[in-house]
């Protein structure tokens, strides 16, 4: 069989990694875009978005990966994902009206025998109703997108999962060259077990997280260190080596509050138990103000007019992505002391905070501030000296939820390193 | 729902119309509201009895457009926990809510309690369900809701944790009970070993944050408490190390379950930046050096 010609409907964040990690396998892939600006923004090779080791694999699949904003160029393609970022709202509520808008767009021109595959993330129920391209094939597929991580999870997912009009059938063969060409266990279900499916891994992160979070405060409570029970816990089978352990600050980025929104509302629609959900919303809100909680009892409570510096920006490291940023919401909230703010890929915004300086690198954050916030873990801020920081800081403190900071290097600088999950260490004189 | 601000600078109120004058709170609140420069009009059962059934057109003729009612009257559980004492605070309740149909007055405070809350949450934020387990705290509830419903007013409600201060004349077990007790007979009885966990809230600090929702004429839902709770026993042993005689702490055989309050007080620090709460030693050393003054002139 001829190798498949695949087609890519909706280049921003999900289609253009998707895209690639397909033409990197050695198809030839068509990437489409009704934006022409944005298209040409690809072909001048001006990447929109911020994801480790996407410009070597773009550059990598050469002539082999075309961008275009003609619809009509997709006509060729045997296999046509459609793959636009589904939006959410203040709410997690995703609109996946542009993503309806471009599938009837995208099957208008498309060959009429070819594959349509819808790949961005949707509510159960949503590929068995949309009625634009003949069930059997029509297939929905489980992205696995991780902001930071999205082109290695691209390249090598664990497993794909398919929804399907009829599981027992075979999967197109157009379509089965595609998946095999990863390498991976193909797990073919129902198209409302494919779209749950996604729902529960993102639930089960979810509880794990909730789980870390919840015990993490204990810890600082009662002097125990949460970054000392965590690798025990990854080496019981039942839990697993990869578990999501890690205590943070709540959710963000967007995809888990929507997944948990959608949860929510279908179980409200039919009735089912689902307070765990709210539970989890309602830890995830909590956890969000921690560092705003450490600041008033360590800082605020104590200083009259603190300056206090920001590290940090985005909702994680390696993502140009705010949204639902604790630390977008820190800078918020501190709209009444004087900030000092760096982050190595976004701009932190002046509608955030009147009184808030934007500095060009972490150390001069520190100058003459009371407190210092390490909001995101960039693995540049990993390489910071505590004792260049404590050399510039006014006060002592520093709020490092993620551990960033060399714990005995910072307490022996003689800061009051506070971070999530484990007892304050004060230096020993 | 949390708290909004109408004005994000603090502005002066034009008046503010303080009901519950007299009581504990009340006479701070006006104290503080004349060192600011604010004026008031101090009502108490004096001058009119709410829970009479011309209250409300009474009270309205004493109302301006501009004001802000500050409702802090009510029949605590002191002088009553039966039903007809519920009913006579609801009426009162009924009285402002016709009073602000009237006069449609610039904001309304109304200071309900942590008594809307049952004790099965570990920890209470603005988001905990009400779930008031006795009468008064089905009426601080059932006035919110009457107030919200039927009161013509942007309304901001405060629910208070446990308030202590000099001159409050409630005996409830807590920091003025055990003062009196410690100061008087030189012992002070804990229920268990007093380990139940509570907020004490100084009342300098809740008029600072009332006078911060009037200045900002804020609305919406606030508990006020420091996000600081202590053991009881904790309480006593701060009074019995400042009491300037032998105190003994005595213990008893624990005759219901354990109950401890905590509150998440996020929204509070968001509201407004850089509030900050009396230690509860300092506050209970000003109130011994209050009752020392007091007891020798």
């Amino acid at each position: 069989m001829k190798p498949p010609v695949v087609g890519f409907a909706g280049m921003t964040h999900l289609g253009l990694v998707s895209a690639s990690a397909v033409a990197a396998r050695g198809f030839q892939t068509r990437c489409f875009d009704p934006d022409r600006g944005l298209i040409d923004r690809l072909v001048q090779q001006d990447w929109p978005v911020l994801e480790p080791g996407l410009d070597e694999l773009i550059r990598g699949n050469g002539a082999r990966q075309t961008f275009t904003s003609a619809r009509d160029d997709l006509r060729s393609c045997d296999v046509v994902y459609v793959a636009p970022d589904v939006p959410t709202d203040d709410h997690g509520r995703g609109d996946v009206s542009g993503l309806t808008a471009l599938i009837r767009d995208v099957a208008g021109a498309m060959n009429p025998g070819a594959v349509l595959v819808i790949l961005s993330q949707v509510p159960p129920g949503y590929t068995r109703a949309i009625g634009a391209w003949p069930r059997e094939r029509l297939y929905y597929q489980v992205e696995t997108l991780v902001f930071g991580q999205a082109v290695e999870r691209a390249l090598k997912p664990e497993r794909t999962i398919v929804g399907s009009a009829d599981p027992a059938a075979p999967l197109d063969s157009r379509f089965r060259a595609v998946l095999d060409a990863f390498g991976c266990p193909i797990l073919p279900m129902r198209y409302e077990s494919a779209e749950l499916a996604k729902i529960s891994i993102n639930c089960c992160l979810v509880a794990s997280v909730s789980v870390a979070n919840t015990l993490a405060e204990l810890c600082e409570k009662i002097g125990a260190d949460w970054g000392e029970i965590a690798p025990a816990l990854k080496l019981d089978r039942r839990i697993g080596a990869y578990a999501y352990l890690a205590p943070g600050l709540g959710i963000a980025g967007g995809n888990l509050e929507r997944d948990l929104a959608t949860v929510r509302r279908l179980s409200e629609g039919h009735g089912t138990e689902a307070g765990l959900i709210s539970a989890w919303l309602r830890n995830s809100r909590y956890r969000r103000s921690w560092p705003l909680r450490q600041l008033h009892e360590r800082v605020v409570s104590r200083v009259d007019e603190p300056v206090i510096g920001i590290l940090g920006v985005t909702y994680k490291e390696n993502t140009h992505s705010i949204k639902n940023s604790p630390a977008v919401a820190l800078i918020r909230e501190l709209v009444s002391f004087r900030l000092r703010v760096f982050d190595p890929a976004v701009r932190a915004s002046s509608e955030w905070h009147p009184r808030m300086t934007v500095s060009e690198d972490p150390l001069t954050v520190c100058e003459g501030a009371d407190a210092l916030v390490i909001m995101t873990p960039w693995p540049q801020f990993r390489a910071l000296k505590p004792g260049d920081i404590a050399a510039r800081l006014r006060g002592r403190v520093v709020i490092d939820p993620f551990s960033m900071l060399d714990r005995a290097a910072a307490v022996a600088a003689g800061l009051e390193h506070v971070v999530l999950g484990a007892p304050l260490l004060v230096h020993a004189e | 729902m949390t708290l909004s601000h109408v004005h994000n600078q603090p502005r002066k109120p034009e008046r503010v119309v303080v009901l519950g004058s007299g009581g504990f709170l009340g006479r701070r609140l006006i104290g503080a509201c004349a060192k600011a420069g604010i004026e008031t009009v101090g009502l108490g059962s004096r001058d009119i009895d709410l829970a009479d059934i011309s209250a409300g057109a009474r009270l309205a003729e004493r109302l301006r457009p501009e004001d802000a009612i500050v409702f802090l009257a009510a029949l605590t559980p002191d002088k009553g926990r039966d039903s007809g004492t519920l009913m006579r605070n609801l009426a009162m309740a009924r009285a402002v809510c016709e009073a602000t149909r009237a006069v449609a007055i610039a904001q309304l405070v109304y200071a309900s309690s942590d008594a809307v809350y049952a004790f099965a949450t570990p920890l209470i934020s603005e988001e905990t369900p009400a779930a008031p387990i006795d009468l008064y705290g089905v009426m601080h509830r059932t006035r919110e809701l009457m107030l919200a419903a039927e009161a013509n007013a942007p309304l901001a409600v405060l629910r208070l944790t446990a308030v202590y201060g000099t001159d409050d004349t409630h005996n409830s077990y807590g920091p003025n009970r055990f003062l009196r007790q410690a100061l008087k007979d030189g012992r002070i009885p804990l229920f268990g070993n007093g380990e139940e966990t509570r907020d004490h809230l100084h009342a300098d600090d809740a008029v600072d944050l009332i006078l911060k929702v009037l200045s900002h004429r804020s609305t919406g839902l606030l508990n006020l408490a420091t996000g600081k709770s202590q053991t009881f026993r904790a309480v006593a042993e701060i009074i019995a190390a400042r009491a300037g005689r032998p105190v003994e702490i005595a213990p008893s055989a624990r005759q219901n379950p354990e109950t401890h309050r905590h509150f998440d007080v996020t929204n509070l620090l968001i509201a407004f930046p850089g509030a900050r709460f009396k230690p509860l030693d300092e506050g209970l050393a000003a109130m011994l050096a209050d009752m020392r003054a007091h007891a020798s002139a």
